[in-house]
């Protein structure tokens, strides 16, 4: 079966996805800004360390200081256009990218409220979790072939400056 | 693909706390963790994106990051590594910095 998720010749993306989906995927969306304004615990894998040592703890303040806001902006903003955009037909290589990190940051918040780890087993379906962690599961598989249609449209090779 | 313009984080000057940091010419590692969360396939992508890696590059990273819990990614000043993990945190991996012992 070919993927839902393509990108069309004139460079905007078509993501087949029926109208439910797209209503919880906004409804979710629409959440995360407050839990992230309010620093809700759950959000924290939004919010690395940079500096994870107890020496660095003065380092590490000033880096905050001087991203969090940015940081805050930057998912804030990727989950308005995916409320914006959860019903339209085709999005912008912009609007896509949006779509992939609020994505991306809905899938870490949920990860990190079920507690998810490697090997992990779907719980029972009658878990008052399962409901949930089916979510986690269909951000995943859409973050799959997101990221499928965008990897394919990155040299092999590398870019020239890309070196270590 | 493009890369992510600087333009992209216009608020930050990842310049301005280096400060009267004493800081050596050690260069500093930029490191990303293993997380159960983030896919396979989204980490490689992260890395050629915002690295330039090819393809083989970016995976054996990954696979170092999934197999061994780490992996330094890159590498250079202190504002250069503070940078990259601002773009790797944007992006939603766990990535942090240390100094090159």
């Amino acid at each position: 079966m070919s993927s839902p998720i393509r990108r069309r010749r004139d460079g905007r993306y078509v993501i087949r996805l029926d109208p439910n989906a797209r209503t919880v995927l906004a409804d979710l969306a629409r959440q995360l800004p407050e839990a992230i304004a309010s620093r809700d615990p759950m959000v924290r894998r939004l919010f690395p360390p940079a500096y994870p040592t107890h020496e660095l703890a003065g380092a590490e303040r000033d880096y905050r200081e001087l991203v969090d806001t940015a940081l805050v902006n930057h998912h804030t903003q990727a989950l308005d256009v995916l409320v914006a955009t959860a019903q339209a037909e085709t999005l912008s290589e912009a609007e896509f990218h949006s779509w992939l990190d609020a994505i991306g940051s809905l899938r870490l918040v949920i990860g990190t409220r079920l507690d998810v780890h490697e090997d992990m087993e779907a719980p029972d379906p009658v878990d008052p979790l399962a409901a949930e962690y089916g979510l986690f599961v269909f951000l995943g598989e859409l973050q799959y072939l997101m990221v499928e249609v965008l990897a394919d449209d990155l040299p092999d090779e590398g870019r020239p400056d890309g070196g270590l | 693909m493009a890369v992510v313009p600087p333009e992209a984080a216009p608020d930050v000057d990842l310049g301005t706390i280096l400060g009267e940091d004493t800081t050596t010419d050690k260069p500093w590692l930029v490191i990303v963790w293993n997380d159960p969360i983030n896919l396979m396939s989204y980490v490689t992508y992260v890395l050629q994106k915002l690295f330039g890696y090819s393809k083989e590059k970016a995976t054996t990273l990954m696979l170092d990051v999934h197999h061994k819990g780490r992996a330094v990614v890159s590498s250079g000043t202190r504002e250069r590594a503070e940078l990259d993990v601002y773009r790797l945190h944007e992006h939603g991996l766990w990535a942090t910095m240390e100094q090159s012992t």
